[in-house]
């Protein structure tokens, strides 16, 4: 029953905040929404440590019983599902931390909302995380993407705001809606929802359709974590709040899609072909978002296209084989992005929420210390520095590519190269050079407060030591342990030194003159920047060519056809209306009689159809 | 055959009320009438074994729903319903070939129907636990989600008729002024 | 067990729905309008409990039930309509409002 618990605990703060928020405050919200993540984490530790070798199923309502199947609400709690839950309570819980100090000047303009998002948003992952039938996860999928859909646009004044949100939705629901047709194919194939015994009927099972189905649900997972050709939502997303973009970005929302695809691999190792796909979206991703993000110059778009691009290596892993490096690599992201979002934010918020650009800031580092820190430990274990958590999960995802072929682990090693460059690049604009933000501001930027700090502080931590727990976080979810191989970590390593040391001699010692650099290479500059002119075709070729047919459509179709026809109708109406008129006396029993005599006259069809028809 | 005599005397007493129910003229006289089928059909239900819902049918029916009957006259003049007649008979006359006709339907259904029909597997149970216990277990377990709708409309419907039968506030009038 | 033929059932069942819908059509009252069609609603029950008794079901009865409570919704929304209508036109009997007349 602890499991419940978990789920409840967000539930209950969404539901008391939603409902009485206006009366119990803006603080008093912040307050009750990080006791029910608290909550929510503590009894997800629990739940963790009994389930860790016994996996439990609560089966909690008999939601719809129908012909041959009864579609439940339940949760399964085993390793996999309850460590993630752990690690989502957790950073989530860190997050509403900090987003008290990140909110606080809004306070008074009804930031309850604010906080009834964030617990509905922790809810509705959790329920993807622990629900036991693939209809819940449905349920939670939905939920999430609700949830991200009304805090990407929480600053609804601003158009932006509003429009990315549109476009995570309007993405989202392509995802959704292979998903569910993913699921419906699923449904067809094993004739259960219920995961447990969909594992179960794998190995009995032999249909062509399960590729299919798998393709389906992956495309689900495509549009949820942001990956090629449905990511250009991921980064114009950076318009909500950052509390937000590192809950999106660390635990939740992103995290579904790979988590989707672990918690149902026995059902995609079944389809080779799938996990091929999954491989080659992923890789693509992987490197298509690195390359975007060395371009860009927004401080929360840098740190956006770098998940994106670690998602794409945790898809990779999956479609290798490493399910166990790519859950794992995920939990050490999760620790080291929202530690980096949360030094974004810090930095954001020193500057009033006015200036984005790294190139407006520089030379912080004197002046907010612990964000520097911070900064630098997630951003170290990003680029996959000894000792810190990045590097072993990196690691072991790139020896399982070069064990799969040695283009992916190619690819993985440039990958890291270049991650390793644009997070330093970021860095040591932001915090070292010339103190440009001068131009804008008068006053000095100041260090945030302790509930800004704090949680910064334990991410940065979790985000040194929670490598060291690679062996034991395998051997619980069932992957194989394995071995660094030596070579392959040196020059990750290597690879890794070598994109810092790039960016340092660019952007501190500027052996190479970035602005003529840029210069010379601004078409490939321009390339990347538009993400290979991706968004630009979505937005201007499919959403505007969209606009442009329905527009045609409405002249047309609209105003010619329909309207004809439907004014025609009530002209039609309107003529035998005049006709009937004497029909309408106004008197009720009339009208009983009618009702009496229609009913009479149907069921006199239905008689004559059963029984005298041979229907 | 004591069973069917006493559902003889109990349908018997139900027609016979229920004509009473259609062809008085004084409301206080139509809702006895009602009573008094409804209290026939409690005695129907206890002869064919469902003490559930024929407890129910007294419970809700013959006392709730025929006291809320009176009250409602009580508050509506209904002596002036005395003074005029109290039926349309050209309705009236028309209805009967209606009712002829769907009594027809009715009867091919039924009979037809009677011997397409299963034999039910749960009377076992029944004889073993009592008919009221089956159906609350079968009410609160297969029939759940259906049970938690109806309290919902029946919500609703109880919204519906405060909201609609209460007094108008001010504001309304507020806004007329 | 079956001592009570099912066919009884059915016709006593028909024989009230009939009269229910024949008040429903002749009656000038509208409070006892609505009376008739609570004897209509339970004509229907009287077929259900009987298909029951028959087959050795608990269906028909759980139906039944849920018969009783939305004839108990239709009842409080009918008779608060009523009173509505009461209070605003003084009116009760049903060929006095015509507001639907075409």
């Amino acid at each position: 029953m602890e499991g419940l618990v978990v789920l409840a605990a967000p539930l209950s703060a969404f539901l008391l905040i939603g409902l009485l928020g206006r009366y119990i405050g803006d603080k008093a919200s912040g307050i009750i929404t990080i006791v029910a993540g608290a909550i929510s984490f503590l009894f997800s530790i629990v739940v963790s440590f009994k389930s860790l070798h016994s996996p439990v199923q609560i089966k909690l309502y008999e939601f719809l019983p129908l012909e041959g199947y009864t579609l439940t609400v339940g949760f399964y709690f085993d390793a996999l599902s309850s460590i993630t839950a752990a690690v989502v309570t957790f950073v989530a819980t860190l997050i509403f931390v900090y987003s008290i100090g990140y909110m606080h000047n809004e306070f008074g303009k009804w930031v309850y909302k604010f906080y009834a998002y964030l617990s509905l948003f922790l809810f509705a992952m959790l329920l993807i995380v622990l629900s036991d039938n693939l209809l819940g996860i449905f349920f939670g999928w939905e939920g999430v993407g609700l949830a991200s859909y009304l805090l990407i646009g929480y600053y609804h004044n601003q158009k932006k705001a509003t429009n990315a949100s549109l476009e995570a939705f309007v993405m989202n629901r392509i995802g959704d809606w292979l998903f569910i047709f993913g699921i419906i194919a699923t449904f067809l194939i094993f004739k259960t929802l219920d995961i447990v015994e969909i594992f179960e009927r794998v190995p009995t099972t032999e249909s062509a359709l399960i590729g299919l189905a798998t393709l389906l649900l992956f495309g689900g997972a495509v549009g949820k974590s942001g990956q090629l050709p449905l990511h250009t939502w991921l980064p114009n997303a950076m318009a909500g709040p950052t509390p937000v973009s590192a809950l999106l970005h660390a635990a939740t929302m992103v995290a579904a899609g790979v988590y989707m695809v672990a918690r149902l691999y026995p059902l995609f190792e079944s389809a080779p072909q799938t996990l091929k796909v999954v491989a080659v979206i992923g890789g693509l991703t992987a490197l298509f978002a690195a390359l975007a993000a060395t371009s860009h110059t927004d401080m929360k778009k840098i740190i956006a296209f770098s998940t994106m691009s670690q998602l794409g290596y945790m898809f990779l892993a999956l479609g290798v084989g490493d399910m166990g490096g790519a859950m794992f690599h995920l939990t050490t992201h999760a620790f080291f992005k929202a530690l980096l979002f949360l030094a974004a934010g810090s930095v954001i918020t020193a500057f009033h929420h006015r200036l984005y650009d790294i190139y407006n800031f520089g030379g912080l580092k004197k002046y907010m210390p612990i964000t520097y820190a911070s900064f630098t430990v997630g951003a170290l274990a990003l680029a996959g520095i000894f000792p810190l958590s990045g590097f072993w999960s990196k690691d072991r995802l790139i020896g399982s590519y070069y064990e799969a072929s040695f283009v992916w682990g190619l690819l993985g090693t440039v990958v890291a190269f270049l991650t390793a460059y644009y997070i330093f690049r970021e860095g040591f604009v932001v915090f070292h050079g010339e103190e440009r933000y001068k131009k804008f501001s008068e006053h000095e930027p100041q260090e945030m407060g302790a509930v800004m700090t704090v949680p910064m502080v334990v991410l940065g931590v979790m985000a040194v030591v929670a490598g060291f727990f690679e062996g034991w976080y395998m051997h619980a979810v069932g992957g194989e342990h394995k071995e660094i191989h030596l070579n392959i970590a040196l020059t990750s390593v290597f690879v890794g030194v070598l994109g810092i040391a790039l960016a340092y001699g660019v952007f501190v010692k500027r052996f190479l003159d970035p602005e003529r650099t840029y210069e010379a290479l601004k078409a490939l500059h321009t390339t990347f920047k538009e993400q290979f002119f991706t968004e630009k075709l979505y937005h201007s070729i499919l959403a505007a060519g969209y606009m442009s047919y329905s527009k045609v459509l409405y002249l047309v179709g609209e105003r010619q056809f329909i309207d004809g026809i439907v004014n025609g109708t009530a002209y039609i109406v309107q003529s035998a209306g005049q006709g009937l008129r004497f029909l309408q006396a106004g008197k009720l029993n009339w009208y009983a009689l009618g009702l009496a005599g229609g009913f009479a006259l149907l069921a006199a069809l239905l008689v004559f159809l059963i029984y005298g028809g041979g229907y | 055959m004591v069973r069917l005599i006493i559902f003889l005397i109990f349908s018997a007493w139900a027609i016979i009320s229920a004509v009473g129910v259609i062809t008085f003229t004084n409301p206080i006289y139509v809702i006895l009438w009602l009573l008094s089928a409804l209290i026939a059909i409690a005695g129907i239900f206890f002869t064919a074994g469902a003490e559930l819902v024929g407890a129910l049918q007294l419970l809700i029916y013959a006392v709730a729903i025929a006291v809320f009957y009176v009250f409602v006259l009580t508050a509506v003049p209904w002596e002036k319903a005395v003074k005029k007649s109290s039926h349309y008979r050209m309705e009236g006359v028309l209805s009967l070939p209606l009712v002829l006709l769907l009594y027809l339907e009715m009867a091919i259904v039924f009979f037809l129907g009677i011997t397409a029909s299963p034999e039910g597997k749960i009377r076992a149970f029944i004889e073993k636990f009592g008919n009221t216990e089956v159906v609350g277990s079968v009410l609160f377990t297969k029939y759940f989600f259906a049970f938690e709708v109806v309290s919902l409309v029946l919500l609703i419907g109880m919204i519906g008729a405060v909201l609609i039968g209460r007094k108008e506030s001010q504001t309304y009038e507020d806004d007329t002024t | 067990m079956k001592t009570i033929p099912l066919e009884a059932f059915f016709i006593v069942s028909m024989i009230l729905f009939g009269l229910g819908v024949l008040g429903l059509i002749a009656r000038r009252n509208l409070i006892t309008v609505l009376m008739s069609l609570e004897l209509a609603l339970n004509a229907v029950n009287v077929a259900f409990v009987g298909a029951d008794y028959h087959l050795g079901l608990v269906e028909g009865q759980i139906f039944a039930l849920f018969i009783i409570a939305l004839a108990a919704a239709e009842a409080a929304v009918g008779l608060g309509i009523i009173i509505a209508i009461f209070r605003y036109r003084y009116v009760e009997s049903t060929d006095e409002i015509t507001d639907m007349r075409g």
